[in-house]
């Protein structure tokens, strides 16, 4: 069984996601707001090697390259 | 008889007022001095009491996003209970520690104890790596164990944590290069509003789920294994992170709700010093008035 979202590049979270998206935004206005704040992210990351701290970056940013990077290695 | 008697002192005293008057400033400072502490320490009472209504408020919707959010975490460990899975025992294979901390402190000893949890974990198996969300437990386990930290999020804890956030997280740790035999996640479990408790829930590899005894029960593909996994994962991220979230905001409303009290304690201390500093510096006052007048009349 192969998926065509895992050969893109997605892992099954960000599938997940981009799909829960695609559903907030079809709400209603209303109901819209409320739902798309549920979807917020922003959290920022850092790698440590030993004991230092690398660079800090932005989770959302770092997730999309990962996918393109695996897109284009499979 | 006070009023005529202290009229000629007053003008005893206002000739006196001309000389240095080091003893008396030194009271009226003093005094001065009391009625600045008291002010600041009425600001500190208004912030805390302040923060703790916040707190209280937050607290509510807090607990009802913990509430949600466990069915989600208990959901999918179902799975791995009627599977019977159990962790991959020793060999060479590491074991992850996800810590779900925040960024903001000011809730009593809440993210110390997550790191004092950690600590005693790592001084049982020292190779484990350390994945860290939120600034606070990032400070105190990155001066103690620095080498073992692999990544730190920040950014956890302004909100009520969505699940995209756990999602973001979990596909973090699923590109670390490392495979680890098992993931921990230690959070604050919420036990009531006053307690609370550092508690590791575990995440399983594909291989331990795999090697469940009960495994056959379920029809599970090898390819959607992986699947399985991060989503479990992610699930079990968002209930830890739901879950230390409303302990947090329980938390900080009693670390608030203290220091209110001891301000209001130190309110009255300092009102009653302030009392009765200026209750003698009255008396003084009127000792001097009166010997004064006595003086003058002979």
């Amino acid at each position: 069984m192969a998926f065509a979202w895992k050969a893109s590049g997605l892992t099954y979270n960000k599938y997940l996601s981009v799909a829960a998206r695609v559903v907030r935004r079809s709400l209603k206005d209303d109901k819209r707001l409320a739902a798309e704040r549920r979807g917020e992210m922003e959290l920022r990351f850092a790698k440590w090697t030993n004991g230092k701290q690398g660079d800090m970056k932005s989770v959302a940013d770092a997730n999309a390259a990962a996918a393109v990077e695996s897109a284009s290695s499979s | 008889m006070l009023s005529r008697a202290a009229r000629p002192a007053l003008r005893a005293g206002a000739v006196s007022s001309a000389r240095p008057v080091a003893p008396n400033a030194a009271t009226f400072a003093t005094l001065r001095e009391i009625e600045d502490r008291l002010k600041s320490i009425r600001n500190i009472e208004k912030i805390t009491n302040t923060m703790k209504i916040v707190a209280s408020t937050k607290l509510t919707r807090a607990q009802r996003a913990m509430t949600e959010s466990r069915k989600y975490g208990q959901t999918s460990n179902t799975v791995f209970e009627n599977a019977e899975t159990k962790a991959m025992e020793g060999e060479d294979k590491k074991t992850l520690i996800v810590v779900a901390s925040s960024d903001k402190g000011l809730c009593g000893g809440i993210h110390s104890g997550l790191s004092k949890c950690v600590r005693r974990m790592l001084a049982n198996d020292p190779k484990a790596d350390l994945v860290i969300l939120g600034e606070k437990c990032k400070a105190q386990l990155g001066r103690s164990n620095g080498k073992n930290i692999v990544l730190n999020f920040a950014g956890v804890g302004k909100d009520i944590p969505t699940f995209s956030d756990a999602q973001a997280v979990a596909d973090q740790i699923s590109m670390l290069p490392t495979d680890y035999g098992s993931i921990k996640i230690v959070y604050n479990k919420f036990i009531n509003a006053t307690a609370y408790e550092a508690t590791p829930i575990e995440a399983f590899s594909e291989e331990a789920i795999a090697n469940s005894p009960n495994f056959s029960a379920f029809e599970i593909d090898d390819e959607v294994l992986a699947n399985l996994r991060e989503y479990a994962l992610s699930n079990s991220l968002f209930w830890a992170l739901a879950e230390g979230h409303a302990c947090e905001q329980s938390a900080r409303r009693n670390a608030m709700d203290n220091a209110s009290k001891n301000a209001g304690d130190m309110i009255t201390k300092y009102q009653i010093l302030f009392n009765r500093t200026r209750q003698a510096v009255i008396t003084g006052e009127l000792v001097e008035i009166i010997t004064g007048a006595a003086a003058s009349e002979e």
